[in-house]
């Protein structure tokens, strides 16, 4: 296939032909991790596919499906669906307030009658594709700097707050972070870009000692000083400390692993699912799943900067951008540079709402590579 | 690129802003990935040894593992304590699991009712978490095979193999020995030996009592450890044998008990309540220290249900209490070997009779002899074999108190001794000085006091021990020998009873008192003749009874005891030794409120006690088992002064000359 074969009418919206424009070794590539995933998760399970390894694989597999199907969605009905995705997201996380199910302390879940559910995961692509679209629609001068940047800076919060006061920290600043890079990427103002890191600097201590909650300043509390508490609440940081540490430069081998083995690490085949495959792989097996999170984020990157749209670029990006701070904030939690905020390892940890989250939004991206000569065609301002 | 148009058509000032952030995000993507690799690097690479230090430490543990307790033996090597195998249920509170439902699962499997269950859960709500609760002891194999079959449904749940103290002659070393029980909150210190963390183990057992307690710490013997590796909830998953640090039993006790000498003491007794003691005349070492009735040292070691305890502690025969040792009685007419010493210490002529019709007025009142018609004119020889009261209790007047109280004390009343184990009640040596300290309400000894000090009674009490160290002291005839219990700890024999000074008698006043006993069993007319024959042919057994009276006789009709409460019957004693004429053994028997006479109640448990000693005796049993003499030997030695190892004859049966 040339690109002059794509430039011919009609031929870029054949199926096969989209089928062919998805990046192949992008999706190599997830596989490959979720293939770690599952090889730790058997290994932790004392070899055995019972419990994790086998619904983490069969999981993965579904949803590298529905990746593929939506990719093939033409980007145009991405477009159509972002303000209904976001608004039927902020619906949801409105009806968690009302109705939700409250399970340790926490509202997070709807029950639906057949299964439970995270609004909250809703929004982490909804808000990528509203302000998008948003962005979309106004001028570089406007998103700059301009009144019209009102609207991003609510359509961040709602989702945000609503979250925040499930209470829901880690996922609130997760939105949170992913809607600030897209209003980055769309390039804002860099004096307001500074005025914020410095409001936000000021804020945090103020934060941590009014605004959270008793368990969470506990664990900021013991984020910095894990040592004070070993077997209490630093407990999670130092284990996960010593796993990775004991590991050395080549791992302990395959399945003898004795602080995810022994149960001493805790979460061994969710949020600390690295810190299992540091210890057995030893910083080689590190460097080289590192490098492939690296080359993910890096051939997404490439997608984004290919798309014609500055739409597809947006949405690209931010789905990007949140997965990298997924593997940033994962990885500097389970090496104690982070507290403990329970954010998984995409694509490594065992889970189904993370995956399906991820898989979902490299689905767009994979939808904006395959129609990156597509024209999105709106008016200046057409948010509505 | 090969689409110019379309690629120019977008070059705009949007993209190129997105262009330059999405350059920035990558940079920040980059930059963040790296700082994770240098982190990496830092804990992998630099920091790997340390970490690897604490992974191991939290992979593999020590285990301590209690020593076996060191044994108790007798002094021919006869086990007295020692331990056996015990199947054992712990229940450890993880946290995870609900003690109180593990229970009831686990009482499809062994017996645990409704109000132990209830116990267990307070013990639980006590014990910190990881440490293992003691649920049940001594399951049968099949209950331990039951619950190992389904240990893996119940993570919190070991049953294992420990060793449990056990006492195989039950209750006849009870008091001597004592038990061993649970550590209690209280004997936990912050130092010394009973800071160690083997204390907190579920089979540990603290000495309680008698020789356990006193020698603890030697019988504790040196806490092993077992390497395990432990998963995060402390369960053991693999055990290391090659890191083990294998335990060091306790050291072995031996005691100079004779567990033969012992059981027949306390069978002796029946159930009757009282003390025998057994004492070497040459070494001092106790060979039977007997309290009656005794109790099961077994009960005491698993725990004893309050019912148990309230039905010892509450029988009036009082079986937790040590007669031989911690009973005081008055030692009655045992005592007069004793004031005819100080008498002949004090210068008073042995042959001076005194005539005794069966009462003697004085200060008032009438002093009874035991014997309604009196003795006669009796002479000190005669009113040790008769047991006159009435020749005592001048004598005592004459001389007064201090001379007595001097030979008592030299006899060895007033006096706990060094045996190794505490508990001795030293009683109560009259004398005009312990008078004047200790009786407030009238400090001045009176000469009635003197009185019946003479025959025992009154300012003067003696436990058992006491009785058998002044019987010995009387038949070894030189030594103020000392009681001995404990023989050797762990191989290193004790300081001896016999490296002591001599009595301060002289041997005639000494062998004259003697004779007196030997009169008392070999004489006819001797109070415990009968009960004193021993029938082993010429060894012989000397001796002296004594009833202790426990209530006032004045205004009592009849003065015996067989009318009244168990609790006011007469004491019955009886003090002896054997052979006569080379004493080997001692004995002491006291029958507390026996209510018949210390010939009746306790002279023949004495002759009983005293058979299987000299039995038990090479020398002894060499003199009895002997070739038939030939017949051409007409030269009989008189009884009791044959000559060390002469050939003797046998004698006749029952001994007619009085000595």
């Amino acid at each position: 296939m040339t690109m002059s074969a794509l430039s011919r009418p009609g031929e870029r919206d054949r199926l096969v032909v989209k089928f062919t424009q998805i990046d192949w070794t992008f999706a190599i590539a997830l596989c490959l991790l979720a293939g770690t995933g599952a090889l730790m998760m058997f290994s932790v399970a004392g070899s055995s596919w019972e419990p994790w390894a086998g619904a983490h694989l069969f999981r993965f597999g579904f949803c590298f499906v529905l990746m593929i199907a939506l990719a093939l969605f033409d980007v145009r009905v991405w477009f159509a669906l972002a303000y209904p995705i976001y608004g039927i997201g902020l619906l949801l996380l409105l009806a968690v307030e009302f109705v939700g199910d409250t399970r340790m302390g926490a509202t997070r879940w709807l029950d639906l009658g057949f299964m439970s559910f995270q609004p909250s995961e809703v929004m982490k692509v909804g808000i990528v594709l509203a302000l998008a679209r948003f962005y979309h629609g106004i001028s570089a001068e406007d998103a700059r700097l301009s009144w019209w940047l009102i609207i991003p800076a609510l359509m961040i919060a709602a989702p945000v707050l609503l979250v925040a006061h499930q209470p829901d920290l880690g996922t609130a600043m997760l939105i949170a972070l992913t809607g600030a890079a897209v209003v980055v990427l769309a390039g804002l103002s860099w004096k307001v870009i500074g005025a914020a890191v410095i409001s936000f600097v000021a804020a945090v201590p103020i934060m941590v000692m009014f605004v959270l909650h008793e368990y969470q300043r506990k664990r900021v509390m013991t984020f910095l000083d894990p040592e004070s508490d070993p077997s209490g609440s630093g407990y999670h940081i130092l284990q996960s400390k010593i796993a990775l540490g004991s590991g050395g430069f080549f791992g302990k081998g395959y399945g003898l692993g004795s602080q995810s083995q022994l149960n001493f690490l805790p979460e061994k085949h969710t949020d600390f699912i690295f810190a299992t495959l540091a210890e057995e792989f030893g910083f080689l097996g590190c460097a080289l799943v590192l490098a492939l999170f690296a080359a993910v984020i890096f051939m997404a990157l490439r997608t984004a900067s290919l798309a014609h749209s500055h739409f597809g670029r947006l949405a690209a990006a931010g789905v990007t951008a949140t997965f990298t701070l997924y593997v940033l904030i994962n990885g500097a939690m389970v090496m104690g540079l982070a507290p403990v905020v329970g954010v998984p390892m995409p694509l490594l940890s065992y889970g189904g709402t993370v995956m399906l989250t991820v898989m979902i939004g490299w689905g767009l991206v994979q939808s904006v590579r395959v129609h990156r000569y597509t024209e999105v065609t709106s008016g200046k301002g057409a948010f509505v | 690129m090969s689409e110019p148009s379309i690629f120019f058509s977008e070059v705009n000032e949007r993209q190129g802003a997105f262009h330059r952030r999405s350059f920035l995000l990558g940079g920040f993507a980059g930059v963040g990935l790296l700082a994770l690799g240098g982190r990496l690097a830092h804990l992998q690479i630099l920091e790997a040894q340390r970490y690897q230090k604490l992974s191991a430490s939290n992979q593999f543990n020590f285990r301590l593992v209690p020593p076996p307790r060191g044994l108790i033996v007798d002094r021919n090597g006869a086990v007295l304590a020692t331990n056996r195998p015990n199947f054992r249920l712990l229940v450890v509170k993880d946290g995870e699991h609900e003690p109180g439902e593990t229970l009831k699962t686990l009482a499809h499997f062994v017996p645990l009712d409704e109000a132990r269950q209830e116990r267990l859960m307070r013990e639980f709500e006590r014990t910190p978490n990881r440490t293992p609760v003691s649920v049940m002891e001594d399951m049968t194999w099949e209950q331990f095979s039951a619950i190992n079959v389904r240990a893996p449904e119940m993570p919190n749940v070991t049953a294992d193999m420990g060793e449990v103290r056990v006492y195989p002659h039950g209750g006849a070393f009870a008091h001597v020995i004592g038990y061993v029980a649970k550590v209690n909150r209280e004997d936990l210190t912050e130092t010394g030996p009973n800071s160690e963390p083997i204390l907190l183990h579920p089979g540990f057992r603290i000495g309680r009592q008698g020789v356990e307690k006193a020698f603890d710490l030697d019988l504790r013997g040196r806490t092993g450890a077992k390497k395990v590796e432990v998963d995060a909830r402390g369960r053991e998953i693999r055990n290391d044998t090659d890191g083990d640090i294998p335990a060091a039993p306790g050291k072995t006790v031996e005691l100079t008990l004779d567990v033969d000498i012992q059981n027949r003491a306390l069978e002796v007794m029946g159930d009757e309540s009282g003390a025998i003691v057994v004492m070497d005349c040459r070494s001092g070492d106790l060979l039977c220290m007997v309290s009656a009735p005794s109790f099961d040292a077994n009960r005491f070691v698993r725990g004893l249900s309050t019912a148990e305890y309230r039905a010892l502690a509450d029988y009036e025969r009082r079986p937790l209490l040590d007669k031989a040792m911690s009973g005081t009685y008055p030692p009655g007419s045992t005592f007069k070997m004793t004031t005819a010493l100080a008498a002949l210490a004090a210068g008073i002529n042995p042959e001076e009779r005194i005539h005794c019709s069966g009462g003697w007025r004085f200060g008032g009142r009438t002093w009874r002899c035991w014997r309604h018609g009196g003795h006669g004119a009796q002479n000190m020889h005669d009113a040790i074999k008769n047991s006159c009261d009435v020749y005592f209790y001048q004598v005592a007047l004459r001389m007064g108190p201090d001379h007595i109280a001097r030979a008592a004390k030299a006899l060895g009343f007033g006096q706990a001794f060094d045996i190794g184990i505490p508990g001795q009640r030293t009683g109560v040596v009259g004398s005009t000085e312990w008078k004047r300290t200790q009786v407030k309400r009238d400090p001045t000894w009176h000469p009635g006091d003197s009185v019946s000090y003479g025959i025992g009674q009154g300012y003067i009490t003696a436990n058992g021990l006491q009785l058998a160290v002044m019987t010995a002291r009387l038949a070894n005839g030189r030594k103020q020998l000392n009681p001995r219990l404990i023989k050797s700890v762990g191989g290193v024999e004790m300081p001896p009873g016999d490296e002591v000074p001599n009595l301060p008698f002289s041997q005639e006043h000494l062998d004259y008192v003697r004779s007196g006993m030997i009169a008392v069993a070999n004489d006819r007319s001797g109070t415990a003749f009968r009960q004193s024959q021993l029938g082993l042919g010429d060894v012989l057994m000397a001796g002296k009874t004594g009833t202790a009276q426990v209530r006032s006789y004045d205004g009592v009709a009849n003065r015996d005891s067989r009318s009244v409460r168990w609790g006011l019957k007469d004491h019955n004693l009886y003090v002896a030794f054997a052979p006569i004429d080379q004493p080997r053994y001692a004995i002491s028997v006291i029958i507390q409120h026996g209510g018949l006479g210390g010939a009746t109640a306790a002279a023949p448990r004495a002759r009983e006690v005293m058979r299987v000693a000299l039995l038990k005796d090479p020398e002894i049993r060499a003199r009895i088992i002997q070739p038939m003499p030939l017949p051409d030997v007409t030269d009989l030695p008189p009884v009791g002064v044959a000559p060390e190892g002469a050939v003797v004859a046998p004698p006749p049966l029952a001994p007619g000359e009085p000595t």
